[in-house]
């Protein structure tokens, strides 16, 4: 594994911040840390970048502990969430910072500068400063300064998340592009769930200081290993066992089922089908490409959505419903 | 990889020249700070206790038992508690009218109280002495005997010196309010009283008593306005010049010395513990207070400011005024004799002056700085034990230092002998006299600057050093002129700390004013005062010149 996290512990006073996280990263991979605010992913991105350091615990990279390595030798590039930019100095001089602190012959300086500005279509911004930039293009420098010294992994500390939601959706898929073209291993840390499927090659899901679970977005998705998981990634409609007419057996009292809200079938309320469910729609939201219904089903809410335009169906409606079997997901309470 | 193994591993711990440059640079600022603060305070607390038996209480028992003692401390406490009451009253009156009202011509206002700030600490006194002393204007002109010598002679000299401090801290309690409260309390109908009770009063009350403690120290620790018009009203700042430089009594100048210290010390840490707990007075969703005219309330506010201002000006004009008559108040001929300065020395006291402010700024930026980034740096019990030794020196009065620095340097014993003396002494004498507030001020400027960019510098690979000297410094760069000329203009103006510290060729020129005042040459007394003005006016002048235009006209020059 090209960077191993070892039971990293960190504590901030009384709280902690990171308990026991264990993970391994492939060289070139581009994995994203998501959870809630305060669940730890930043914290385990600087414990990375060597920012922090943790109670206990260690980093390695090719097998090597990192522990003894401060930030500023380890080659890692960081782009943080505010803009970072040093506001003395000009777009090209930011740049040049890094290789300059990296003693990088003076010669090839001015060239590679050139170069990441191609990558972040800045060329013709060299000359200006921060504070002359919009807030996207801020980001675009700072990546361009991050990647100058050709790091051996690119941090990104919610690099999106200060920005209007058009420039968000531009610079995702550039940093996308960028980062599959330059095969650099990549960790980005976000809140935004649809940031994290679009871009990640893994997601590692965080919650309350410990990795809930690791996978690739279609893993995560469609095979969330407890309810947090599957509450944080996409809908889901979640049911107790004892108290449902759900064909589904063995299922112990820490457990429950869960439904992605699109698995949920129509079916004809005049047709015979026994597992068929019947249901009275309370609220249902037209929201563009798919309608989302509320159906009350023996006095429990379930969420339906459609696909297309369905004002056919009013409050107070009743559906026939169907949960395929292989909708059900059997999901733990999180771990605690 | 086996436990042993990851041992192994901790252990190959890279040679880290970062973390040896701050410890470096620590090293730096911590050691002068102990050589000019901390060693002249304890050799002064020894020299207090050293008596011909031993070491003990006797000198303090002696003291205490002499018939001084009771009516110095007395008189000391007494001024002290006087001024502190007016000026706290008058300076949130003040401070009420430029903050909490929509009167006219605030920016002239707020300069004029500003203006003891920048003259000498006797200024004061001698003005009042003009206007109502034996030979004053008053009594000359209407035949009176109005004695102002003494008690209300000092505390009127000081009422003036101490507002404008007392000033800017409640002006800033009274800047921030939160709309909503004041809008709430109309809504409910509470009355205009009863607003300015329940609500202005202890939304300031951290202001209200940090301007108290600050000013009482202030007013405790001062000794030129006593030196002037005090009289034979002994107060302690006085009483250890009187031990020291009139008796040649070292040993009871130092147990007077520790009795001053004692209640300034006690002040500034009140002061400093009340500043603690004032933040979270303000929440996030503050709606700031917008002041609407209001015609007879605007008028109060003017009537009284401007009547504050008048008498502020009126003194420093009465100076200015006397300066430039053949013998106030008996010849009102305009004549520039005064101005010949044919005194031993001439005018070169002045720039000597000048050039000790230039070297005290110069010391003073680097060192504070220099201070405020490794404390910035250094987030743990070393930083911490760093602040507080670097605002140490604000518990410390001007005279016990001055005393301390005598008891240090003036010692064949210590290698640094040499400095005594010599300029360079006077100049670091002032560094660390206020030390605290240059500390301060750096400390603000340096906390401004987002953690985010040391971050960004450290992971692209640059060093402390380098992050210091490329990114910080260069952001800050206009708030280090503002060190620069807090110091220029305090050490102009001082005369506490330096005075047991001039010899005749060091000689600055806020002592010769004094030394003028105390032979009864008052007249060139005002005129060297003027002088002393005249440069800190035209210094401040050209620093606000400079700085617009290069275009970083917002940073403040007066602290």
């Amino acid at each position: 594994m090209f960077l191993t996290l070892r039971n990293i512990e960190k504590r901030f006073g009384t709280v902690s911040a990171l308990n026991d996280v264990t993970l391994a990263i492939d060289e070139g991979e581009f994995v994203c840390f998501l959870g809630p605010s305060g669940c730890g992913k930043t914290t385990l991105l600087r414990v990375i970048a060597g920012l922090e350091v943790p109670d206990a615990g260690d980093v390695l990279q090719d097998g090597t502990s990192l522990l003894g390595v401060p930030a500023r030798l380890r080659n890692f590039g960081i782009v943080f969430q505010s803009y970072s930019l040093f506001p003395n100095m000009s777009v090209a001089r930011n740049i040049g910072y890094g290789l300059e602190c990296r003693k990088w012959p003076k010669a090839a300086i001015a060239p590679r500068i050139d170069e990441v500005l191609s990558l972040v279509h800045l060329r013709d911004q060299a000359d200006k400063f921060p504070h002359q930039l919009s807030g996207g293009q801020q980001q675009r420098v700072a990546l361009a300064r991050a990647l100058a010294p050709k790091p051996a992994v690119l941090l990104l500390d919610e690099p999106l998340s200060a920005l209007d939601a058009k420039v968000r959706d531009e610079l995702r898929a550039e940093i996308k592009d960028l980062q599959t073209a330059l095969r650099v291993t990549t960790v980005m840390v976000t809140h935004d769930q649809h940031e994290a499927m679009e871009m990640a090659d893994r997601i590692v899901v965080m919650n309350a200081g410990i990795i809930e679970q690791v996978g690739n977005p279609i893993d995560l998705y469609d095979r969330p290993v407890n309810r947090f998981v599957a509450e944080f990634i996409g809908r889901m409609n979640l049911v107790r066992q004892s108290t449902a007419r759900i064909p589904v057996a063995e299922v112990d009292d820490n457990a429950c089922i869960g439904i992605r809200p699109e698995h949920i079938e129509l079916v004809d309320a005049n047709g015979d089908r026994s597992d068929a469910l019947l249901g009275r729609v309370e609220k249902c939201v037209f929201l563009g490409s798919f309608t989302r219904i509320t159906l009350n089903v023996d006095d429990r809410k379930l969420l339906l959505e459609l696909r297309g335009r369905r004002t056919d169906l009013g409050v107070g409606a009743t559906l026939a419903i169907r949960i395929p079997a292989d909708a059900i997901h059997r999901l733990q309470d999180a771990a605690q | 990889m086996t436990t042993e193994a990851v041992t192994a591993s901790r252990r190959a711990v890279k040679f880290d020249s970062d973390r040896w440059s701050i410890v470096a640079l620590a090293v730096a600022v911590t050691l002068p700070l102990i050589v000019f603060v901390v060693a002249p305070l304890f050799e002064l607390l020894k020299l207090s206790f050293v008596t011909p038996d031993g070491i003990g209480l006797g000198n303090y028992v002696t003291y205490v038992r002499s018939a001084k003692f009771g009516r110095v401390v007395g008189n000391s406490i007494a001024v002290a508690a006087t001024t502190t009451l007016i000026t706290v009253i008058v300076g949130y009156a003040f401070a009420y009218a430029m903050r909490r009202t929509a009167m006219r011509w605030k920016g002239a206002l707020g300069s004029i109280a500003l203006m003891p700030l920048f003259a000498p600490s006797l200024v004061q006194a001698l003005g009042i002495v003009f206007l109502f002393g034996r030979n004053g204007l008053v009594n000359r002109t209407f035949g009176l005997s109005i004695d102002i010598y003494g008690f209300w002679g000092i505390v009127i000299a000081d009422v003036f010196y101490s507002l404008p401090h007392a000033y800017l801290i409640l002006s800033a309690a009274l800047a921030v309010a939160d709309a909503r409260l004041y809008e709430s309390a109309q809504v409910l109908g509470a009355s205009r009283a009863r607003i300015f009770r329940d609500i202005t009063l202890p939304s300031t009350k951290y202001g209200i008593l940090s301007a108290t403690f600050v000013v009482f120290t202030i007013v405790i620790t001062d000794f030129g306005n006593p030196m002037v018009i005090g009289g034979d009203y002994n107060v302690l700042a006085t009483e250890i010049y009187n031990q020291v430089s009139g008796q040649g009594n070292f040993r009871m100048g130092a147990v007077i010395g520790v009795m001053l210290l004692v209640p300034a010390a006690l002040a500034v840490v009140a002061e400093k513990w009340i500043m603690r707990r004032h933040h979270a007075t303000l929440s996030e969703r503050s709606q700031p207070l917008l002041i609407v005219r209001e015609r007879w309330r605007d008028c109060i506010g003017l009537a009284f400011a401007s009547l504050v201002c008048a008498m502020i000006a009126a003194i420093v004009l009465v100076v200015v005024v006397a300066s430039f008559v053949t013998l106030w108040p008996y010849n009102m001929h305009v004549s520039l004799r005064h101005y010949r300065f044919e005194v031993q020395n001439g005018l070169q006291p002045l720039w000597t002056s000048i050039g000790v402010s230039l070297m005290a700024a110069a010391i003073g930026s680097i060192v504070t700085i220099a201070g405020a980034c490794v404390v910035r740096r250094l987030r743990n019990a070393t930083g911490q034990a760093l602040y507080f030794l670097s605002i140490l020196p604000a518990a410390v009065p001007g005279m016990v230092l001055g005393l301390g620095y005598i008891l240090v340097f003036n010692n064949p014993a210590n290698p640094l002998e040499f400095l005594y003396g010599t300029l360079l002494i006077l100049a670091l004498c002032n560094v660390y006299h206020y030390h605290a507030q240059g500390f301060l001020i750096a400390t603000t400027s340096v906390n401004q600057i987002s953690r985010v960019f040391d971050e960004a510098s450290t992971s692209l690979g640059g060093s402390f050093l380098r992050t210091l000297w490329s990114v910080i410094l260069p952001i800050i760069g206009p708030s280090i002129v503002s060190v620069g000329v807090f110091y220029f203009v305090r050490s102009m103006v001082t005369l506490s700390a330096v005075i047991f510290l001039v010899t005749p060729a060091t000689q600055v020129a806020a002592v010769s004013v004094l030394l003028l005042d105390d032979a009864g040459n008052v007249n060139q007394a005002a005129a060297f005062s003027v002088c002393i003005m005249l440069v800190v006016a035209l210094a401040l002048l050209t620093f606000r010149v400079a700085l617009r235009a290069s275009g970083r006209g917002d940073v403040s020059l007066i602290r």
